[in-house]
């Protein structure tokens, strides 16, 4: 089989995947487009090293490589430090679009909004567990990083997301059960 | 299991990544801890949150075109990869080992699963059969779920919806605790005819495996699940009859 049907049958299928992840890695649907282009590219060139039936976590690999030298050329300031420590409590509020958030008040873009500002690493393992729904094990291949790491990241993240305002109330009604 | 224990797996359980021996641990846990439960039904609102509200992108039709467009890859050169099909058969060993794994694990799950369910519906059999000769079927007698109910809730980690259903032939005459597998358990007493019906409440999280209606020792035992909750009725009235009861359980008001 020629590379390019290779790509074509085993990789293509997975390009919602890999459009999705970059989207919510960018936050932008023009930079995402760019990141997956960059990551088909690369895909093409490197399609023989595929093992078959491990096609999405290898894509999706390959396009958060491509995401992350995307953003060191573009964004430089976003990844701050790989020292978990720096990031404790850094949602970046800031970082959504201003124009989203006059119209966001509606109660379904707040998780959105809220997912979409949480720091790279927490973002990038809760949509590839949430939305794209990869095993523990996956993420931790695609992120190249050790199974620990994901549980504890995904922990993390999701108790920023806790603390939007409208999951707040959730939380303390948990934690008012908690305490009696 | 203690909390401090349970409570670093609990996402990780609503996750469904953990083995079926931490799965069945965990499970016992939450029915007699109320404060690990409430952290497992937040993670998992929080689950169905992100999932019906953070959209998840499809790639644009434009995209897609350009990347059809882009020229194939560069042809690899033969010889790299010749000596890998001497070890194909290795492949397909390691393969066949880990299918004949993988098929073990879920049969031995599903095994693990049925006794568990098997164990539940007996321990109810024995549990009717004991209250019903030592006369001890109703500790609280009222057909009034505004009594029945608080009764109950005030003796359990959990609060099971109570009604009386004498329209439909089924009025309730009262309700006890019963100890089912280790676990206290709501059990509403009803009246069909000139049968004793118990209904088994428990918490949903508590339920494994299909529910497929048995008879044991002449009992028929039906089993739903419905309002968060799983239902298992007892009773030695005819299967058949029951079942509307058991469906209007499940149902709860969806259909008032």
């Amino acid at each position: 089989m020629s590379g390019h049907s290779r790509f074509e049958g085993e990789v293509l299928p997975h390009l919602d995947a890999a459009y999705n992840l970059a989207r919510w890695l960018t936050r932008n649907p023009q930079d995402a487009e760019d990141v997956v282009q960059d990551a088909c590219v690369r895909a093409l060139r490197y399609v023989e090293s595929l093992r078959s039936g491990e096609a999405r976590a290898w894509f999706l690999t390959i396009v958060r490589n491509a995401f992350y030298d995307w953003v060191s050329r573009n964004r430089p300031g976003e990844v701050l430090s790989d020292s978990e420590d720096a990031l404790d409590g850094a949602v970046d509020f800031a970082a959504v679009d201003p124009e989203q958030n006059a119209v966001r008040r509606s109660d379904a873009r707040v998780l959105a909004d809220a997912l979409a500002a949480l720091p790279l690493q927490f973002r990038e393992a809760i949509v590839l567990r949430e939305l794209e729904e990869l095993s523990y094990r996956e993420i931790a291949s695609v992120v190249g990083v050790p199974v620990g790491t994901i549980m504890s990241r995904l922990a993390r993240g999701r108790a920023m997301l806790r603390l939007t305002p409208s999951l707040q109330a959730v939380h303390d009604v948990v934690e008012t059960r908690r305490r009696s | 299991m203690k909390c401090d224990r349970a409570l670093p797996c609990i996402e990780a359980f609503a996750d469904g990544e953990l083995s079926v021996w931490r799965r069945m641990a965990i499970r016992r846990h939450l029915a007699t801890c109320a404060a690990c439960a409430a952290r497992f039904l937040e993670a998992r609102s929080l689950q169905a949150r992100i999932r019906a509200e953070a959209p998840r992108f499809a790639a644009p039709e434009s995209l897609r075109a350009k990347v059809m467009a882009m020229p194939g890859g560069s042809p690899a050169p033969a010889a790299r990869y010749a000596p890998v099909h001497r070890w194909q058969w290795v492949a397909v060993g390691a393969m066949l080992g880990c299918a004949i794994t993988v098929v073990t694990w879920f049969a031995g799950n599903a095994a693990l699963d049925r006794r568990e369910n098997t164990d539940i519906a007996s321990a109810a059999v024995a549990a009717h059969v004991r209250a019903t000769l030592a006369k001890q079927l109703i500790q609280v007698a009222s057909s009034d779920q505004h009594t029945v109910k608080p009764w109950l809730s005030s003796r359990l980690d959990y609060s099971p919806p109570v009604r009386d259903f004498a329209a439909e032939g089924f009025p309730l005459v009262g309700a006890r605790i019963e100890d089912l597998d280790g676990h206290p358990v709501a059990t509403l007493v009803y009246r069909y005819r000139e049968h004793n019906v118990d209904v088994f409440v428990r918490p949903e999280w508590l339920r494994a495996g299909a529910a497929e209606p048995r008879t044991l020792r002449g009992f028929h035992v039906l089993r739903a699940e419905g309002q968060g909750m799983d239902w298992l009725v007892v009773t030695d009235a005819g299967g058949e009859a029951i079942a509307p009861l058991l469906q209007r359980l499940a149902e709860g008001d969806a259909t008032r």
